[in-house]
């Protein structure tokens, strides 16, 4: 027996919050990407060589949006939970006939909602420079599907155990913004000397944004197929933390 | 899945069967071992001190927390294993009053109602505002209600997936007397509708006037349960304060036994039942001539002082002993 109805009203709930503060959840983000697309693409962008063949402002997009889409399926469900644990608002959740799946799939879907509105919005100003470029559709539907999902349970997992504002902003400050811009957004790692080259392929983050590359410029530093697998395992392992999180109450139910 | 739409039908008529409930936290025993049965249609008030347990054994009722011992059934169903169809028939006013700024108190409800498996309804949440008096504020945004508009928001949130059980957390904590006669109101209205509350309060007066039985819980027991008037009954009796137009020097020979001066023309006596009271004032109008006179009666604050006290001796006592 699910509860379908409330499933949808939290879905619901949670892409009419962040659409009433718009401004800061989709606008802001675009104008971020598109300062990085315009310094590291546009200005630097013609210093540096190709590529894999292709144009350095070409090459910065697929990580630009992963960028944008990592830090939104974040902090659309980490801030949500966290806001709702610190106002209290939380117990109407708790107390309402919602298992454990339709709470993690609402909030993953809102993020994933979010996430893919601000990626697209960011796919099209890159676009507006660069003209349109999918070389295969799936794939880069798919790594932005894992990459959605897996940063927004990450969310919620930072929710849960966060008790305070500033366990909150551990995440992006000392885990995101650093394996995301040492993840291959700006370069490949063939450009690594010895063994930061080996090491980089630790970084889960390295193999989204390669997927992403694959999907729209046809070109990976890593196989597609073993990109996909990572993103997939990362999900997977992310699902498995939140699921037992929610499930036992950690920090949630006394 | 469509049996969302509709609260599940009560599998037993007990609205709330508490089975030898226990809730530590760590070495710390919230609720100890505690049963207590609620019957349908009743209000029954949960007193108790500040630490008591009251709320921890609602929280482990309503979801909000799990016991490490013991079972809840609500209606039959068990709150841990059926917890779809128990949350579905309980509702909870919590004690710390909450809201969503980003939201409106029209979109609360909605929300609040889909969240309980009710498919939206704009006229029921209409309907609650307007019972409240929030309809002139349906589309404010809720940071902007002032506090009473605020718990009267969380207890029309409680309210509308239609509960049979209803937790009212100390309701009135803090607010102005129109407000708390109002929500008295609206609790007596949900009783006579069917809905079987329970009630935490700090406000004595409150269960004295509202509840059919009450219960005093502390340190994580319950000490007593009881019906109000059996209660009210059992410990009837009061102080009877009387000023007499003689001073009382002239004529303490004469006045009942157990009379406590409190000034040269006033006494105190203590009365038990109706007729020990009638023979003192018989007394003291044949000892001196009554000019003015008082009658106090026993109420629920001295029981539950008493019954306290009578714990914690006890408690101390064992202690003493071990």
């Amino acid at each position: 027996m699910i509860n379908t109805v409330g499933l949808r009203t939290l879905l619901v709930k949670e892409i009419k919050r962040f659409l009433k503060v718009w401004q800061q959840t989709v606008i802001s983000p675009l104008m971020t990407t598109a300062l990085y697309f315009l310094v590291f693409g546009v200005a630097l962008g013609g210093r540096i060589d190709r590529i894999h063949g292709v144009e350095y402002i070409e090459f910065v997009i697929p990580g630009l949006i992963m960028l944008a889409m990592i830090t939104n399926s974040f902090l659309n469900a980490a801030s949500s939970l966290f806001q709702s644990k610190i106002n209290g608002t939380i117990v109407d959740l708790l107390v309402s006939p919602l298992g454990t799946f339709e709470v993690l799939a609402a909030y993953v879907a809102a993020a994933t909602v979010r996430a893919f509105l601000v990626g697209a919005l960011v796919y099209a100003v890159a676009a507006s420079f660069t003209g349109p470029s999918v070389n295969n559709l799936f794939w880069a539907l798919y790594f932005g599907l894992m990459v959605s999902v897996s940063f927004s349970l990450l969310g919620l997992i930072a929710a849960i155990w966060a008790e305070k504002f500033d366990h909150l902003s551990l995440f992006p400050n000392f885990i995101l913004t650093p394996l995301t811009f040492l993840g291959g957004v700006f370069y490949s790692i063939d450009m690594l000397p010895a063994p930061w080259d080996v090491v980089s392929k630790l970084n889960p983050i390295l193999y989204v944004v390669n997927g992403l590359r694959y999907g729209l410029l046809g070109t990976s530093d890593v196989p597609v197929m073993s990109a996909a697998a990572a993103a997939a395992a990362l999900a997977t392992a992310l699902f498995v933390i939140a699921v037992l999180l929610l499930g036992r109450g950690y920090k949630l139910r006394a | 899945m469509a049996g969302f739409r509709d609260a599940p039908p009560p599998r037993d008529p007990e609205p709330l069967r508490v089975d030898r409930v226990t809730k530590r936290f760590g070495g710390f025993v919230a609720v100890d071992e505690l049963s207590l049965e609620i019957r349908p249609g009743e209000i029954f008030a949960l007193l108790g001190p500040n630490g008591a347990g009251k709320t921890t054994l609602i929280h482990c009722i309503a979801g909000l927390a799990r016991p490490t011992a013991g079972s809840i059934r609500v209606f039959g169903y068990d709150t841990g294993a059926e917890f779809r169809q128990t949350r579905r028939l309980v509702g909870l006013v919590p004690q710390e009053v909450s809201f969503d700024p980003f939201f409106t108190p029209h979109e609360s409800l909605m929300i609040a109602m889909g969240l309980m498996g009710v498919p939206p309804d704009s006229a029921r949440a209409d309907a609650l505002l307007s019972a409240f008096a929030l309809d002139r504020h349906r589309d404010a945004y809720t940071r902007t209600l002032s506090g009473g508009m605020k718990r009267r928001l969380n207890v029309a949130k409680a309210l509308v997936h239609r509960p049979r059980l209803l937790f009212l957390d100390e309701p009135t904590a803090g607010v102005d007397v129109e407000l708390r006669k109002d929500l008295w109101g609206e609790v007596e209205r949900l009783r006579d509708a069917g809905t079987t509350i329970i009630l935490t309060t700090h406000y004595l007066e409150e269960a004295e006037q509202l509840a059919d039985r009450i219960g005093v819980i502390h340190r994580g027991r319950l000490l007593m349960v009881e019906d109000r008037d059996v209660l009210m009954k059992r410990y009837q009796g009061g102080t009877l304060r009387a000023r007499l137009d003689v001073p009382l020097d002239e004529i303490a020979h004469a006045l009942p036994p157990g009379a406590q001066r409190i000034d040269r023309h006033q006494v105190a006596v203590s009365w038990s039942d109706p007729e020990a009271l009638a023979d003192a004032i018989q007394t003291l109008r044949s000892a001196g001539g009554l000019s003015d006179l008082a009658v106090e009666h026993t109420r629920l604050e001295d029981i539950f002082v008493e019954l306290i006290a009578n714990a914690d001796d006890e408690s101390n006592g064992e202690r003493g002993t071990a």
